[in-house]
């Protein structure tokens, strides 16, 4: 997330970066929260997690964005579960100055607003599509959606992992993903995606991805 | 008397002076059932808050319904980008129930807002319901049965609407459940078999609550608790 320069100077001393390994829980639902985190280039989902333990994607948060938007919404818990999905690491700051900081009623906190906008864009857009669209074209939604805060074109991702974010099993996954790769969209291996014709992608992708991104440029500019 | 009277559960628990400033020289209006209130990509002229009217939260794609993403009625407000200071909304909103409704200007909102701290923070507290609710509405339509999702459902318009006899056309349920409409009837005449509900061509009457209560997914009861819990 782009902090305006005099935030940037005043917060910078309070962050912390952080290491953010794959699969680590930033927080469980229901938790209290301590920290919001600002992705630098690690990529967390927010998971919705049922009682009985399934669970499955909501939105991805990367360097566009913040985890812990309930922080200053007056929740000091979350309705989902925060996991790393990509390795990297994140800028932390803790309850207290985040709190100390919305009181300047500063640019951080319109910022912050705003990309709770393009959240909630991101969670509507994700509910029609588990609900509407086939699983190959949530496939490429979801290698669009994280491919974009990532600098590369290769995602270190296994495909266990990609069917319990569209909450899916992993033989759909697997068909499905070989489907792309034999149109030559991408290559897989072991625990490894690389993208090889992104515009293709984007084509066989359903809109979802498009409207998600149109919003997140319009409220917080493009990247 | 005055608290008997109808009101937004919101609004009805603002401090005297932030609902002078919201709605002073300010009536109710009444919604027609089907009208559109907001359209995704829009700017939002007004901000509602429901009285006695529901009002549906939806995605449309190539203009038509595709799916309902949220339920608003006198618990709740519409026009949450205002309060993220956004002029337009992502999503498209319908009167799903037609009654009355608090309308006031984006402007004066903003202005509201601006000038009180305990008005913004009180709203920023139902931007995290809100969200939340989204979130519960997102599981819920991926993991559970059609039959518990339509109790579900069917209990969360009446505490909305504070009544027990709903009027729904079949075209809006299917949009609510996002399946076919040979779909949605079967799931009405199971509850209805059940002596859950009674159900007639556009009109739903809950008969048995508690037994609905118990054929409702879990959202049903954790969405309840999650609203009393933060905007207490």
């Amino acid at each position: 997330m782009d902090l305006p320069p005099a935030e940037r100077e005043r917060l910078f001393p309070h962050m912390k970066l952080v290491e953010m390994p794959f699969g680590m829980v930033l927080y469980e639902s229901g938790v209290v929260l301590r920290h919001i985190y600002f992705p630098v280039d690690s990529i967390v989902s927010l998971l919705y997690v049922l009682n009985n333990g399934a669970s499955a994607e909501i939105a991805v948060v990367g360097n566009e964005g913040a985890v812990g938007v309930s922080l200053f919404m007056g929740g000091e818990t979350t309705p989902s579960r925060a996991v790393v999905q990509s390795a990297g690491s994140a800028y932390r700051l803790s309850r207290a100055r985040l709190k100390e900081e919305f009181n300047r009623h500063g640019q951080l906190l319109h910022v912050l607003l705003r990309y709770t906008q393009s959240l909630i864009t991101q969670m509507a857009q994700t509910a029609v599509c588990n609900r509407h669209h086939a699983l190959d074209q949530q496939l490429c939604r979801w290698l669009l959606l994280s491919l974009d805060r990532l600098e590369t074109n290769e995602l270190r991702v296994t495909q266990e992992l990609i069917a319990s974010m569209i909450g899916v099993r992993r033989e759909g996954v697997t068909e499905a993903a070989g489907r792309l790769q034999k149109l030559g969209v991408i290559r897989y291996s072991r625990g490894k995606i690389t993208v090889l014709d992104r515009p293709r992608l984007e084509e066989l992708s359903c809109e979802c991805y498009a409207v998600v991104k149109a919003e997140t440029d319009r409220l917080l500019g493009p990247r | 008397m005055r608290a008997t009277l109808p009101d937004n559960l919101l609004l009805r628990r603002l401090g005297a002076r932030d609902r002078r400033a919201l709605l002073l020289e300010n009536e109710p209006i009444q919604l027609k059932a089907g009208a559109r209130v907001m359209t995704a990509g829009q700017r939002l002229a007004h901000v509602h808050f429901p009285i006695d009217c529901a009002i549906s939260l939806l995605v449309e794609a190539a203009d038509r319904p595709l799916l309902e993403i949220g339920l608003i009625g006198r618990e709740g407000m519409l026009g949450v980008p205002l309060i993220l200071g956004v002029s337009q909304s992502s999503v498209s909103a319908f009167v799903q129930t037609p009654g009355l409704a608090w309308r006031i200007e984006a402007a004066r909102f903003g202005r509201c807002i601006d000038a009180s701290e305990r008005l913004r923070r009180r709203m920023q507290s139902y931007v995290h319901v809100h969200l939340s609710q989204l979130v519960e509405a997102a599981a819920c339509k991926h993991f559970h049965k059609l039959a518990e999702r339509l109790a579900r459902w069917l209990l969360m318009s009446a505490d909305r609407l504070q009544s027990n006899e709903l009027a729904l056309t079949h075209e809006y349920l299917s949009c609510v459940l996002g399946v076919r409409r040979a779909g949605t009837t079967l799931a009405a005449r199971g509850l209805q078999e059940r002596g859950l509900i009674a159900y007639s061509r556009g009109h739903i009457a809950l008969v048995d609550r508690t037994g609905l209560e118990a054929a409702a997914c879990p959202c049903y009861a954790r969405e309840r608790t999650l609203y009393e819990h933060v905007m207490r």
